[in-house]
C-alpha cells in the first residue's frame, strides 16, 4: 500500500520538478488520458477487494482506455463533434459507481471487524 | 502475489501522478503578459505600417520595371538590359548624378582663424559620423570634396593624411554634395543638420560647418575608380 503511495508521490514530484510542459492544443487529450487512467486504477482497487483481481485486465485496461479515450478526443476534434464529452461521461460515471463500490466493501468490513 | 499487485499499482500510480503533475504545469503556465503601454504599441505599428508602405513601393517599383521589359522585349531586349545596368550603375554610384540636394562647406572656424591655429585635417571619425548622420537622414548621394560614397567607401588616416576612397582630401575649406530623391528629403535633411549636435563637434576641431539652402540642382561626382570586386561571389541559383 505505501509502496503505492510512493510511486504517486514520486510521479507527481517527478512531473512537477522537471517543469515539463506540453502544448496547450494537447492538454485535452492528457486531461482525458488522467481521467481514464484515474477509472482504471478505481476498477483495479475495486476488483482487488472482490478478489477478481487480474494482472493483464489491469495493465491492459490502463493502456488501452487511455489510447481509447484520446483516439475519441482526436476523432472529435477532426468530425466538429464534442466525442471527448462520451469518454468524460462513460469514465465519470464509471468512476462514480467504482468508488461507490468500495465504499460499500470497505463499509461491509469494517462493520464486521467491529461486531 | 500482493506485493506483485501493489507494485503494479505503484508504476500505474507513478504514471498517473506525472500525468497529473504535467497536466498541472501545463495549465498554470502563466502567459506572457503583454505589459507595453498605448504609447508602445503605437510605435510598434506605426514602424509595421512604415515597413508596410516601404514593401508597398518596392513592388511598386519592380512593378514597372517589369512592364517595361515586357513592353521593351518585344522590340529590343538589349535596351531594357542597358536601362537596367545603367540604372543598377546609378545606384552603386558609378555615374554623375544630378538631383535636389544641398552643399556643405567645410572650413576653418572664425575663432581659430583669428588665434591664428593652425589647421590640419579633419579627422576622419568626424567625418564618419558626419557621413551616418547623412546616411541616416535621407542623404542618398554624397561626395566629400569630389570623393563618391559608394557601399565599399573607407575614410580612414593614411600616413597622417584623412582619405576617402583611400584619396587624400584637401585641408579645409572643402565641400561635401549630397543629394536625394525628393525636394521634401532634402529639406527634412537639411533642417536635420542645421539642428544637429554633430556641428558642435566641428567646433571643438576648430571647423566650422556652412550648410547651404536646399537647392534643386546638385551634382555630385561619379565614383572615380573601378569597384573592387574581390569579395563578391555569384550566388548560387536555388
Amino acid at each position: 500500500m505505501w509502496l503505492s503511495i510512493l510511486g504517486l508521490i514520486l510521479g507527481i514530484s517527478l512531473g512537477l520538478l522537471t517543469d515539463i510542459q506540453i502544448p496547450p492544443e494537447y492538454a485535452n487529450y492528457l486531461s482525458i488520458a488522467v481521467l481514464a487512467s484515474l477509472d482504471t486504477l478505481f476498477g483495479g482497487i475495486r476488483a482487488h477487494l472482490q478478489q477478481v483481481y487480474d494482472d493483464k485486465v489491469f495493465v491492459s485496461g490502463f493502456f488501452f482506455n487511455i489510447i481509447l479515450a484520446a483516439g475519441l478526443a482526436f476523432l472529435g476534434v477532426h468530425l466538429g463533434v464534442d466525442l471527448y464529452l462520451a469518454a468524460i461521461f462513460a469514465f465519470g460515471v464509471r468512476l462514480f459507481q467504482n468508488i461507490a463500490v468500495i465504499r460499500r466493501i470497505i463499509l461491509a468490513k469494517w462493520a464486521e471487524k467491529s461486531k | 502475489m500482493k506485493r506483485k499487485i501493489f507494485s503494479r499499482f505503484s508504476i500505474i500510480l507513478f504514471v498517473i501522478g506525472l500525468m497529473t503533475a504535467i497536466q498541472y504545469n501545463t495549465i498554470n503556465e502563466p502567459d506572457d503578459r503583454d505589459t507595453r503601454d498605448v504609447w508602445e504599441i503605437r510605435q510598434e505599428l506605426s514602424r509595421e505600417k512604415q515597413l508596410h508602405s516601404e514593401l508597398l513601393s518596392e513592388v511598386g517599383l519592380l512593378d514597372a520595371t517589369l512592364s517595361k521589359y515586357e513592353e521593351i522585349s518585344s522590340e529590343s531586349p538589349e535596351q531594357a538590359l542597358k536601362d537596367t545596368v545603367e540604372e543598377l550603375r546609378g545606384l552603386a554610384g558609378l555615374t554623375e548624378m544630378t538631383a535636389t540636394g544641398i552643399e556643405m562647406t567645410i572650413e576653418p572656424s572664425a575663432e581659430a582663424v583669428a588665434f591664428g591655429e593652425e589647421i590640419d585635417y579633419i579627422a576622419p571619425d568626424l567625418l564618419i559620423r558626419l557621413v551616418n548622420e547623412i546616411n541616416r537622414n535621407n542623404g542618398l548621394y554624397v561626395s566629400v570634396d569630389g570623393n563618391r560614397i559608394v557601399n565599399t567607401t573607407a575614410i580612414r588616416d593614411i600616413n597622417g593624411l584623412t582619405t576617402v576612397n583611400a584619396i587624400p582630401i584637401q585641408t579645409p575649406p572643402f565641400k561635401i554634395k549630397i543629394a536625394s530623391n525628393s525636394m521634401e528629403d532634402t529639406e527634412k535633411l537639411y533642417n536635420h543638420l542645421l539642428s544637429s549636435r554633430i556641428l558642435d563637434d566641428f567646433y571643438i576641431d576648430n571647423l566650422s560647418v556652412e550648410i547651404s539652402a536646399p537647392q534643386e540642382h546638385v551634382t555630385i561626382e561619379p565614383y572615380a575608380k573601378e569597384l573592387n570586386y574581390r569579395h563578391l561571389q555569384i550566388a548560387e541559383e536555388e
